[in-house]
């Protein structure tokens, strides 16, 4: 089984209150949302933050394999000045934005043609698709390696492979969902067909597509870390694979915050869109009572994040002059395989 | 009955394809040839040492993770909201943390072996089983708890005849994932850096252009992951009764 599977299997009626919708908020497995605005979160990474650098100053950790936080911070600081460290984040967010959406491209107009207009072909390949979508996606690596060979073509079709799944039994979950007399109603005040599925059964399942859309990201940067690290010339796994091989111990933990600050706000991000978006959504996240996202505020979030994805795009194209960029300083560019 | 028969289309579409030519032969060798290649494997026994050391390594670190993740889960979820609020966010960072990331800095302390691998698949299982512990600490009905209480039960009787069991069902799909993921780690961390186990037998055939064998690899990681599963689908179903009214919607079995 795959970590989406999480999203796949349907909650059922006596665990829904419980995890407060968990389909849509189910990130990693099943975890909760909650109202949660109390300073305090903040007190226990705060602390565990501080006792690093305590240990590390205090002499208790050896740095040469556990550098203090204050030294992987600096080596973040010194490879965004001088190895381009924020491109090679925005490469590894591209990755991902065009993996999903390939994903989506893919995965949501299947889920509807087999889930809204041809029931019959759906439950005949059902059980195929549901295999499909527990392939591992490494063992498929391999796969992709030797029909596209070792470029972004290969990685970014695992990605999509990964994010596919959870999107199309998402789109799924969402179109079983679909209250039938919303739609009964909707041609009783005289829609047609068309109508009925632009205005009633896409926005009724949305929020699940979101949902499944926020699932294949999740996994897809997990697994992109993985890929970069296996064979790549730009991106965040391979600055922390690079890193390791020359141990550069120091740099491989400045890389992995970016990778964990960065997984972190893109969850938060995907949140953020998730209850600007779906307002109307019973449960799920926007349902805790605490203030929407306006409209304002989404479109900004949209232009940063489109802004990113062009930058990453030029970097992707980029990767090899990056390296051998004059601005790079020697010790950094060794770093080529 | 026929609802299944979509699979055997599959792999004789497959089988088509790749003898007919339609799709490259090289990359794609015929599903019989692969099955051939695996049964060859399996005689000559070549496959049953990696088979074994996967498994031995993915169980290892199922375990670990179990060990820790259900008392975590069970205690965030079971006690005060404001232990639980204190220790979220903290799992959300921890689980960001990178199995991948972690295997660079395991190797850095505990060189390369068995414990990066193990210590890999035991951090990505933690997650779903004590997330899945924690929402299922959360949903026991208070009023049963109340109830017991009301009867004289002590804690420990309400922890085992109350709570687990009402918990039982997220607790089992939480060490079912994770028990999924376990294997899709191993796969990941075997290729990163062992000279032996599936995992390496998928890379190195893929490098030395084996792609029958690749294929047979690839084969026998899907069959495990499915023996797997359906096993512990059902010790869960022995262990762990349906509520009534509610039919068993788990998915790949």
């Amino acid at each position: 089984m795959t970590p989406a599977a999480a999203s796949r299997t349907p909650p059922s009626k006596n665990i829904a209150p419980v995890a407060l919708g968990g389909k849509a908020t189910a990130q990693r497995g099943m975890r909760m949302t909650l109202p949660r605005r109390s300073p305090t979160r903040f007190l226990v990474p705060a602390a565990m933050l501080a006792l690093w650098e305590t240990l590390s100053r205090l002499g208790l950790l050896d740095p040469q394999f556990v550098p203090g936080l204050a030294d992987s911070l600096a080596a973040a600081l010194d490879m965004t000045r001088r190895a381009f460290l924020l491109t090679h984040a925005m490469v590894s967010l591209a990755r991902v934005a065009l993996a999903l959406g390939l994903a989506l491209l893919a995965g949501v107009p299947l889920a509807f043609s087999l889930g809204h207009a041809w029931p019959g072909a759906f439950r005949f390949l059902e059980p195929l698709l549901r295999v499909l979508g527990q392939i591992n996606p490494y063992c498929l690596f391999p796969v992709f390696v030797v029909v596209f060979g070792l470029g972004e073509a290969a990685k970014i079709s695992v990605l999509a492979w990964v994010a596919l799944w959870p999107i199309f039994f998402g789109t799924l979950a969402g179109l079983g969902d679909l209250d039938p007399v919303l739609a009964r109603a909707a041609r009783g005040m005289g829609a047609g067909k068309a109508s009925v599925f632009l205005k009633v059964a896409i926005p009724a399942a949305s929020p699940s597509i979101f949902a499944g859309a926020r699932t294949g990201v999740q996994m897809a940067f997990f697994i992109l870390i993985a890929a970069e690290m296996t064979g790549a010339t730009a991106g965040l796994g391979w600055l922390v694979h690079n890193a390791g091989a020359m141990f550069q111990v120091p740099r491989i933990y400045g890389a992995g915050l970016v990778i964990v600050a960065l997984g972190l706000g893109l969850n938060r991000f995907l949140v953020f869109l998730d209850r600007g978006l779906f307002f109307w959504r019973a449960s799920g996240p926007g349902q805790d009572g605490l203030p929407r996202p306006g409209p304002l505020a989404l479109a900004l979030a949209l232009a940063a994040a489109l802004i990113v994805l062009a930058i990453g795009l030029i970097g992707m194209a980029r990767a090899e002059s990056l390296l051998n960029d004059p601005s790079v300083v020697p010790e950094y560019r060794v770093w080529t395989e | 009955m026929a609802r299944h028969v979509s699979i055997p289309a599959f792999l004789v579409l497959w089988e088509t394809l790749s003898r007919s030519g339609a799709i490259r032969a090289v990359f794609f060798p015929p599903f019989s040839q692969v099955m051939a290649t695996l049964a060859e494997l399996a005689v000559s026994g070549e496959l049953w040492g990696h088979l074994s050391i996967s498994l031995l390594r993915a169980l290892s670190g199922f375990a670990l993770a179990a060990l820790a993740g259900l008392p975590l889960g069970f205690v965030l979820g079971g006690h005060s909201r404001s232990l639980f609020e204190l220790l979220d966010l903290p799992m959300e960072i921890l689980s960001q943390l990178n199995p991948f990331l972690l295997f660079h800095l395991v190797i850095l302390v505990m060189g390369i072996g068995e414990a990066p691998k193990i210590t890999m698949v035991a951090w990505t299982c933690l997650w779903p089983i004590a997330f899945g512990a924690m929402s299922g600490a959360r949903g026991v009905n208070p009023e049963l708890v109340r109830a017991g209480r009301a009867f004289g039960l002590s804690g420990v009787s309400i922890l085992s005849r109350i709570r687990l069991p009402a918990a039982g069902r997220q607790i089992f799909q939480g060490l079912r994932l994770a028990l999924g993921q376990s294997l899709f780690m191993l796969v990941a961390a075997e290729m990163m850096g062992a000279s032996r186990g599936l995992g390496f037998l998928v890379l190195d055939s893929q490098e030395t252009f084996q792609l029958r064998k690749m294929y047979a690899a690839v084969l026998a990681i899907a069959f495990l992951g499915l023996a797997l599963d359906a096993l512990f689908g059902l010790l869960s179903r022995l262990l762990v009764p349906l509520p009534p009214g509610q039919s068993a919607n788990t998915a790949g079995d």
